[in-house]
């Protein structure tokens, strides 16, 4: 019997050493995750070559992912000077041709100094990977199983590359996308911080609360205005720093502004500031609408207006102290003037009764006295309300009327008034009259107040007199500068020169019988009229009382001929 | 008219009042003469002065305010010539700093018009017998 043990052996050897190294290949894939082209393609080499003592392995890739062709080559056992590498890949495409499809699955060729058998494999059903080239200068080169190993291995290589490449596409296409959202998020991170800038550096405060009113954000000028810090305002609400008389007018607003009745609104109001003292803001407030991520929320752009405030109650409080000073003032002369009007009268008529009562209470009673004493009495009390009755005249009309008003018609119907009182007390009257006088622009009942009030002054002056004529003259003329002068002329017992500042004040002012006003009330009427009263004394015995005040300014109308001025002649010069 | 003298022979004391105003001027001089004064009025300062009466006033009522010489001007004059009349002010016009000056100058009293008889009757109770 013929043993042959060696040869079985062997084979048995060989077989087993294919299906090591089958288990090898097949292991690749896992060795390769995560690899890129190139790297898959030296493992596949270095791999080849040993276990198929190649003396020339390649492979050539098309448009891998990203990338340009690359050619990789693995020369290992070839006898002889070994040409470069890019020689060699030169050499194969010379023979080969560029188009790695159309090469021939096997072929010898001379390849440097040797003869070579040369095994190409597709990667890929088409090729459309890429080659892989395999050389031996064996001539028994590829053998059935190396053939085999060889196809296993373009296999696993075409499955390890097309996952690279696959891997090196959603790679691509995932460092893209971080790239845009970098991109993106930097944009945003500038906006959000060129926001912030402006949030931070506005030169008012800027607070951010939500639709309950807590704070969220506040910005540095708001934070030093209050004296909180953001992180303290943000445990607060604003109804908790603002004084509680605003509270209910701060909440109507903002309810308003909620139910969408206005896009904003306005608020001057106090806010307490930590450390407990008040400030004046002013407030813009608007609701922003909210988006996905963020709800809706209140923005008040807040001013600091304590200074401003300051600056103006003290303006208020100084013009109300004026206003209230010259009201007293004027209102002290009036009081004096009334009380010195109703007491003149009424202090006659006390003691008048009481002499009528003592009279009468007399053994026997003094009846004759006590009828003229009582006569006294009815008449003094007539003049009191004739006094009164001016006085309500006078005082009953709020504000002064302005029209139209002949001086002349003025003084005459003045004079109508006194002349039985002028005649009784022995005085006589010459008025001189201007024929051509022009209007002037007032109150006609004031001004009348005042010739009245000149008159009795002249009268009174002149009460004494005995020596000569109680003569009294009323003058009216035109005075330089547009304006009308009046002029009273008394032959009385004149005045001080040195008092004559003082004539004008209320001590001297109320003297009269009975006169409706004194000098001082005379003269702020004549100043209310853009004029001046003055006193003067005359050369002979005697003052004279002027005042001058400006005509009405279109007033070319003569006041002689026009006796009722009504509005339409105040507009149109050519009225009379 | 009656003379000063014919009025100080029936031995009244003598008042005399100057005012401005006709019907103080008219009626007060009945009131006093009710109370058994002998009374006199002047409308000004300057009649009351010229007058024979000055020696024999023994009470002043003088009004405050008048045209010319006004009542505190008479007080000072009648102090420079040393004439000691006591004088009571009348005036209608109710200030009580005026009134507290007048008495500090040395006015026995300022009465505001409209006064009482018997507030005047005091008042020249007070003026005619010094405590």
């Amino acid at each position: 019997m013929e043993v042959r043990p060696e040869p079985a052996s062997a084979e048995i050897k060989h077989l087993q050493r294919c299906i090591n190294d089958l288990v090898s290949l097949l292991a690749l894939p896992a060795i390769w995750s995560g690899s890129s082209p190139s790297q898959i393609v030296h493992t596949l080499l270095d791999t080849l070559t040993r276990m198929l003592r190649l003396d020339l392995a390649s492979v050539r890739l098309k448009h891998p992912v990203g990338e340009a062709p690359v050619e990789i080559v693995r020369v290992a056992q070839l006898r002889g000077p070994m040409p470069p590498e890019h020689e060699i890949c030169e050499a194969l495409s010379h023979s080969l041709g560029d188009h790695s499809r159309k090469w021939p699955p096997l072929l010898r060729s001379l390849l440097g100094d040797g003869d070579v058998s040369i095994v190409l494999l597709p990667l890929g059903l088409q090729g459309e990977l890429g080659v892989i080239v395999a050389a031996a200068e064996r001539e028994d080169f590829p053998r059935q199983t190396e053939a085999l190993l060889l196809n296993v291995a373009a296999n696993q290589a075409c499955i390890g590359l097309q996952e690279a490449r696959l891997r090196s596409q959603q790679k691509r296409i995932a460092d893209q996308l971080d790239q845009r959202v970098a991109q993106r998020t930097a944009e945003l991170a500038a906006a959000e911080e060129r926001w912030r800038s402006v949030f931070e550096n506005s030169a008012i405060g800027v607070v951010l609360t939500d639709l309950n009113g807590r704070f969220l954000a506040a910005n540095p000028v708001y934070e030093k205005m209050l004296g909180y810090s953001e992180k303290e305002l943000q445990k607060l609400s604003f109804l908790d720093v603002t004084l509680e008389e605003y509270l209910e007018s701060n909440r109507t607003l903002v309810g308003e502004l909620l139910e969408g009745k206005r896009q904003q609104f306005q608020i001057e109001k106090q806010y307490r500031r930590k450390n407990g003292s008040l400030i004046w803001v002013r407030n813009n407030v608007s609701l922003v609408p909210g988006t996905e991520r963020v709800p809706r929320f209140l923005m008040a752009l807040s001013e600091d207006i304590t200074e401003r405030r300051r600056v103006e109650e003290a303006l208020n409080k100084a013009r109300s102290e004026l206003a209230h000073v010259s009201r007293v003032t004027s209102l002290g002369a009036l009081t004096a003037s009334i009380a010195h009007e109703v007491n003149q009268p009424l202090s006659g008529i006390i003691t008048n009764a009481s002499t009528c009562l003592r009279m009468l209470a007399t053994d026997p009673p003094q009846v004759e006295g006590a009828r003229e004493t009582a006569r006294r009495t009815i008449r003094d009390g007539n003049r009191m309300s004739e006094v009164i009755t001016r006085l309500r005249a006078l005082f009953s009309k709020k504000e002064p009327t302005t029209e139209s008003v002949n001086l002349n018609d003025a003084v005459l119907d003045v004079i109508a008034l006194s002349i039985v009182e002028l005649q009784k007390n022995r005085v006589m009257l010459r008025p001189e009259l201007a024929d051509d006088l022009p209007l002037v622009t007032g109150d006609r009942v004031q001004l009348q107040q005042v010739i009245l009030n000149l008159l009795r002054n002249g009268s009174d002056a002149m009460s004494t007199v005995e020596d000569r004529p109680r003569q009294l003259v009323i003058r009216t003329e035109r005075d330089e500068g547009d304006r009308v002068r009046l002029t009273v002329q008394d032959a009385g017992v004149g005045f001080d020169p040195q008092a004559a500042d003082r004539l004008f004040d209320a001590f001297y002012t109320t003297k009269g019988d009975g006169m409706g006003i004194g000098l001082s009330v005379s003269r702020s009427i004549v100043e209310r009229h853009h004029g001046r009263l003055w006193a003067t004394l005359n050369d002979g015995p005697g003052a004279a009382f002027s005042f001058s005040i400006p005509r009405t300014p279109q007033g070319l109308a003569r006041a002689d001929g026009i006796r009722n001025i009504d509005a339409s002649a105040v507009t149109g010069p050519g009225a009379a | 008219m009656e003379s000063c003298q014919e009025r100080s022979a029936i031995d009244r004391l003598l008042v005399s009042v100057v005012d401005d105003d006709g019907s103080v001027r008219e009626s007060l001089p009945d009131l006093l003469k009710q109370f058994g004064l002998a009374a006199r009025a002047f409308s000004s300062a300057e009649e009351f002065l010229v007058s024979d009466c000055v020696d024999q006033t023994r009470c002043l009522l003088l009004d405050v305010a008048m045209p010319g010489m006004t009542g505190p001007d008479l007080q000072r004059e009648l102090i420079r010539r040393r004439q000691a009349i006591p004088i009571i002010f009348i005036t209608a016009d109710r200030d009580m700093i005026v009134r507290q000056r007048l008495i500090e100058q040395g006015a026995v009293e300022c009465l505001f018009k409209p006064f009482s008889d018997t507030t005047l009757l005091e008042a020249i109770d007070s003026a005619l017998y010094p405590k």
